[in-house]
């Protein structure tokens, strides 16, 4: 089992201020779902922004099939295989969701093929077929993450990174965000997930990894890392008194 | 009632030729988040290039336009490259490059005074001060020209925002600039190329302007003001806000020059731009006010 | 439950925080150095006296443009400093306390050394309205609309006979000699930059100017703080007119004529905004120094190119250069770096 992904003891952090992410490794398995998990500040949303090349790394490697990324621009990095929907603003609010998702394919040259797809996309989600015509900053925040994550398909990146998509929706719609994310992996794209609930992530995914104060702690099986009574008193149990 | 439609004519005729000066403001805003103070003293240097033109070897300059465009566009490559590319990633952005554009005015302006002194121009071929006439009404048309070529050239920007990669790619940077480089835009050259559009949009407007209006260096500082209360009662960034803007606020300045006295025909631009900034600062089209 | 658990720990961090704090205002205070700004002040009174010597008229009118300029930039910095709203239309309030106090030279007969406070409190109250109104929005649009006031004003005056319109107001010119015709402009202007430089000193350490910080850095935080954002900003902006209007005063009468084309043109606001962002914004010192810099650069640009055209040119490339490569300015960029020499402290 190769890396897909490899993230070497990176340093990070926003402008002239201190190191967010200080140390931090991290393996990424192709096909699988991984969860990062975390306390608020641990730099978890920094690692993704890191590797997909909107924050400047200091120190250490990412490597993606045996190619070093460090100092691309995001638009290099998504070329190379690399896709990240960001926790909000993903979106571009006075465009159509057509237009969004033309967007989502604007790397490829056949604008035939882009077609083709996107419509694709629209068959899938019969939610956003309904609404292809309207301006997506009108849409409901469920329906906005919908088609965010639904753009993503247009292309079918190798990895797909996800910063907290469940972040403000009702549980039922978080359910269905994991569902969308289930049918991504099931396609066959590595999908990269950042999210605040702990034990909702972890019960989603296949691997998990905690980071806390920029470093990784722990990576492994999401099972073990959710039953680890480390990982319960530190990251859950709080959770659960709180 | 003949006087009425004269003067609402007069407006109209001035409202596309100020959508223009306009629009590369407003392309340059919204796409960059940067208010170009400098954007009429370039417009003016856009309209030396059309007088001398036309006074050295008497090129018409409807058709030194193109020229005028290209020679701004180049110097917008340039100012870009030199000046705002490096301010990116300045924190206090938006108020860096408001002070980094008046300085540019101020340079612009200095330069053109020091080669051109501030004597009153305008290039005068003979449509310039030429009319139609309908019955009792006249059409200026120099004037008529203008407001025709200015949106002539208007719809082929809109319509290159609309259908064009490019222009995909620059609405799509106006309106969320990480999502679309996480898409792969390539954000900084679809900020230079929107930036070179903008200017040279400052340079087409300038070659209009040099027979519409009387121009001299330090004109800018009447012309921002103007311009300023159109893009922004337009909703920065909207090119269509910034033309029905244009054109409201030309008329309403025509009604108010005939029939309360043409110094306040200009007072109109100023007072508006203070009410809207005051009233609803994200101007008629405008989403949410981004500027704050 | 987690809060009790916290209680002992945070009354040991506080502690401890301020006695990391009090150490710090020890140092600070440490490497002041009042006898700087008191000696510079000292010499300055003292100048004059060169008259005796000789004709040092050019030295005395170089100190009293800079003094003047200390007095307005001074006072810009309380708003755009402070506050940070940047205005480009401070030339309003220079414009009205100089044809306040000319207006009642030309007609009276009263000095405008006497009249310059009052000027600068109609110039405040104009402020106060005017920032009542303008000080709704925040960056970008509050600086556009400083250049739309500009420009109202400007054709007001313009076409304002009482005042002279845009010919302006001749003031009678005073009967002393030459060689002590400046003098009480001179000492006027001394006087108020000193006061100024005072004033901004204790306005940066009272309530209001730890509020002004606050809403400079987030204003919807500093709101949220219990801080009245509004009046603060609104006082700010009628205090920085203040001084820009006392300055506007005395300059009218020294200068023997008011005139909206030397009053209300925005190179007057932007000379001010240009000499705070050179020096420091938000410094006590950084608009002194700024003043002397671009005061020295101008006279350096006037002796060699003349012109008044590339005299422009000149001050728009100095502003470009100090945004790109020095954005906080002489004293902020020293200060930064732990070099700021203890004269120049003044914070």
């Amino acid at each position: 089992m190769t890396a897909l992904l490899e993230v070497t003891n990176i340093t990070a952090g926003y402008g002239d201020g201190p190191a967010i992410l200080d140390g931090a490794h991290l393996t990424v398995v192709p096909g699988k779902v991984h969860c990062i998990i975390g306390p608020n500040g641990a730099g978890k949303s920094t690692l993704l922004k890191a590797i997909c090349g909107m924050l400047k790394i200091r120190k250490g490697e990412v490597v993606l099939k045996g190619e070093r990324l460090n100092g691309l621009r995001p638009d290099q990095i998504l070329r190379k295989g690399i896709c990240f929907v960001p926790q909000e603003r993903a979106l571009f609010p006075k465009m159509t969701v057509r237009e969004n998702l033309r967007m989502g394919g604007f790397t490829l040259g056949d604008a035939r093929e882009l077609d083709r797809r996107v419509d694709a996309i629209l068959d899938r989600f019969p939610i956003l077929r309904e609404r292809a015509n309207q301006h997506a900053g009108t849409m409901s925040g469920g329906q906005q993450q919908t088609l965010a994550m639904a753009r993503t398909l247009i292309i079918r990146p190798d990895i797909v990174m996800l910063d907290e998509p469940s972040l403000g929706l009702a549980p039922k719609i978080v359910q269905e965000m994991f569902s969308i994310m289930k049918m991504m992996s099931e396609e066959g794209v590595t999908v990269l997930l950042v999210e605040q609930n702990a034990l909702m992530g972890l019960k989603n995914s296949d691997i998990g990894v905690v980071l806390d104060l920029g470093r990784t702690l722990i990576e492994g099986p999401a099972a073990d890392v959710l039953a680890d009574p480390r990982i319960q008193e530190l990251y859950l149990g709080g959770r659960k008194a709180a | 009632m003949a006087q009425f439609i004269q003067v609402l004519i007069l407006g109209l005729a001035l409202g596309g030729v100020i959508a223009l000066m306009g629009s590369g403001l407003s392309l340059v805003f919204g796409v960059m988040r940067i208010v170009n103070l400098a954007h009429p003293s370039l417009i003016i240097a856009g309209a030396y290039v059309a007088y001398w033109a036309f006074k050295l070897w008497g090129i018409d300059p409807i058709v030194m336009l193109p020229i005028a465009a290209l020679i701004l566009a180049g110097i917008g490559v340039l100012l870009y490259r030199l000046m705002f590319e490096q301010e990116a990633k300045s924190a206090r952005y938006s108020e860096m490059t408001v002070l980094l554009t008046f300085a540019l005015a101020m340079m612009v302006e200095g330069l053109l005074g020091a080669f051109f002194t501030n004597t009153q121009r305008v290039t005068s071929p003979d449509y310039a001060t030429d009319a139609f006439f309908i019955s009792d009404i006249f059409i200026p048309k120099g004037q008529l020209y203008a407001g025709i070529v200015s949106l002539v050239i208007i719809g082929g920007l809109a319509l290159f925002l609309k259908y064009s990669r490019m222009g995909y790619a620059i609405r799509a940077t106006t309106q969320n600039r990480d999502a679309a480089e996480l898409l792969g835009v390539n954000v900084n050259l679809v900020s230079v190329v929107a930036f070179a559009i903008g200017i040279g949009l400052a340079g087409a407007a300038g070659a209009l302007v040099s027979f519409v209006f009387s121009f001299f260096p330090a004109k800018q500082w009447e012309w921002i003001a103007m311009l300023m209360s159109v893009v922004v009662l337009g909703g920065m960034g909207s090119i269509l806000g910034t033309v029905v803007a244009a054109f409201s606020l030309s008329v309403i300045a025509a009604f108010v020059g005939t029939w309360v006295g043409a110094t306040w025909s200009t007072m109109t631009f100023f007072l508006a731009l203070f009410v809207i900034l005051l009233i609803r600062p994200e101007g008629l089209f405008g989403e949410k006010p981004e500027m704050a | 439950m987690a809060a009790t658990l916290q209680t002992p720990d945070t009354g040991a961090v506080l502690a401890a925080r301020k006695a990391h704090d009090e150490k710090l205002a020890k140092r600070a205070d440490q490497t002041r150095a009042i006898w700087f700004p008191v000696t510079v002040l000292a010499v300055l009174l003292a100048l004059p006296l060169l008259q005796f010597t000789g004709n040092y008229n050019y030295l005395l009118h170089l100190v009293l443009f800079t003094a003047s300029y200390v007095v307005m930039a001074a006072g810009w910095n309380i708003l755009g400093g402070f506050a940070g709203y940047v205005s480009l239309g401070h030339a309003v309030f220079f414009a009205i306390g100089g044809y306040f106090s000319g207006v009642l030279l030309a007609r009276f007969g009263i000095s405008t050394l006497l009249t310059a406070p009052l000027a600068g409190l109609l110039a405040a109250v104009c402020g106060y309205l005017i920032g009542q109104i303008t000080l709704k929005v925040r960056g970008p649009s509050f600086i556009i609309s400083s250049i739309a006031l500009l420009m109202i004003a400007r054709i007001l005056f313009d076409h304002w006979t009482f005042i002279g319109g845009a010919n302006g107001l001749a003031l009678p010119i005073n009967d002393l000699p030459v060689l002590w015709a400046k003098l009480p402009y001179y000492y006027a202007f001394i006087f108020m930059a000193a006061f100024t430089v005072w004033a901004t000193y204790r306005i940066k350490h009272s309530k209001l100017g730890l509020g002004l910080r606050a809403l400079s850095k987030d204003e919807i935080k500093a709101e949220s703080a219990g801080i009245d954002t509004r009046f603060y900003k609104v006082v700010a902006f009628a205090l920085s007119a203040f001084f820009v209007g006392m300055a506007g005063a005395v300059w009218g009468e020294y200068l023997t004529y008011l005139r909206p084309n030397i009053f209300l043109i925005i190179l007057v606001s932007a000379n001010l905004v240009l000499m705070c962002i050179l020096g420091g914004k938000g410094t006590i010192a950084g608009p002194v120094v700024g003043a002397v810099l671009i005061v020295g650069i101008n006279e350096l640009f006037v002796a060699t190119m003349g012109a008044s055209e590339l005299n422009l040119f000149g001050t728009g490339l100095v502003m470009a250069v100090a945004l790109m490569f020095f954005p906080l300015g002489v004293v902020g960029t020293l200060a930064r770096k732990g070099k700021l020499p203890r004269i120049l402290n003044w914070d």
